[in-house]
């Protein structure tokens, strides 16, 4: 049974900042191989897991088919795509985000997955604040 | 055929071997410049540059439509987004991707990758094979293991030894497509009587394969 469970793949900035607002509101795990960023997360109260995302016995073992949200925000776009994939083909997430390095690989995500990318956001901003338009 | 090659080192050089004769064309695109000026010496093949996750690189490559797509990175999860990049957006027809852990095998599969090889997979399902099996000299699943094949060698003391295909009747199961008799390979029908010492070929899908091993294996 769903309810209100967020997994979050990735213990960097980015992730620990979305797991910190999100803990008083839902049920966070927050999973990363890497021990020193899982012992880094300041002011986190919620669950942690040290390893491998890409496993699915350990996605399993997290409640991936409970979860209501899904976020991988790891530095490789190549896993995060694959995370996306298991979560709306496999398991049925109903909210499913991703962050990608490179906004062109948005292309091969479904439609259903919202996409982060820092590049493009940029881009808005600085077309937004300076007026100007700029041609990619 | 139309063959992209991506990534891999060595095991590229052994792709481009087999496959570098006048009725392929072959793509080879490499990451590491040094693995590219390695192949383009060794295999004297146009080598392009490039990341094999990215679409506009691989269309410079000119890996468009090909028939078959193969990633050989040493990461999983690259071969991954090669394979989809070049199905999805290039409109390749056919797609391997090599992977390291053998749980993504069926992973892959079932996430629309066309072939998953993964040797340490393969080893698994071949030492699973053979020690389940007594007299089995070799086995091989094809078609996602839907189609089990399996040669048996037919001992002194099996039931099966004597009789003919008909009185065995197998063939809702399965069938005996060759019998290697010495250094003769024999087509059976129904009237043919197996004998000892014959290697017995049988073909029969995944859910009939413990069934009809069994038949082969019981003892007079």
């Amino acid at each position: 049974m769903r309810s209100n469970n967020t997994i979050i793949i990735g213990a960097g900035r980015l992730g620990g900042t979305i797991a910190r607002s999100l803990n008083d509101r839902s049920n966070v795990v927050i999973i990363d191989k890497n021990k020193d960023k899982i012992s880094k997360l300041q002011d986190y109260s919620g669950f942690v897991e040290v390893g491998d995302a890409t496993d699915i016995q350990l996605l399993e073992k997290n409640g991936i088919k409970e979860a209501d949200r899904f976020i991988a925000v790891t530095d490789d776009d190549n896993i995060n795509i694959f995370l996306a994939d298991l979560c709306v083909n496999v398991y049925d997430v109903p909210e499913v985000f991703i962050k990608l390095k490179d906004s062109r690989k948005r292309k091969l995500v479904d439609s259903r997955v919202n996409c982060i990318c820092p590049f493009d956001l940029s881009l808005d901003y600085f077309e937004n604040e300076s007026g100007n338009e700029v041609n990619v | 055929m139309k063959i992209v090659i991506a990534d891999g080192n060595h095991e590229a050089d052994y792709i481009i071997s087999l496959f570098n004769t006048k009725i392929n064309d072959l793509v080879v695109i490499n990451e590491d410049p040094d693995v590219c000026h390695y192949l383009s010496l060794m295999n004297d093949v146009p080598v392009m540059r490039g990341r094999c996750t990215r679409e506009n690189e691989l269309r410079m490559a000119g890996a468009e439509n090909c028939d078959l797509f193969i990633a050989l990175s040493e990461d999983d999860y690259k071969n991954y987004v090669a394979c989809r990049t070049a199905k999805q957006l290039l409109g390749a027809k056919r797609c391997i991707a090599t992977v390291i852990n053998p749980k993504n095998v069926k992973l892959f599969k079932k996430l629309g990758i066309d072939m998953v090889v993964c040797s340490t997979y393969l080893l698994g399902e071949q030492i699973r094979n053979l020690t389940s099996i007594e007299n089995m000299v070799n086995s091989l699943s094809i078609e996602d293991e839907q189609i089990f094949i399996a040669e048996i060698k037919i001992s002194e003391d099996l039931k099966v030894r004597g009789m003919s295909l008909k009185d065995i009747n197998i063939s809702d199961m399965g069938s005996v497509s060759s019998i290697t008799r010495g250094n003769k390979t024999i087509i059976p029908n129904g009237n043919t009587i197996i004998e000892t010492d014959d290697k017995v070929l049988i073909v029969t899908t995944e859910e009939n394969k413990n069934e009809i091993i069994k038949i082969f294996q019981r003892k007079r």
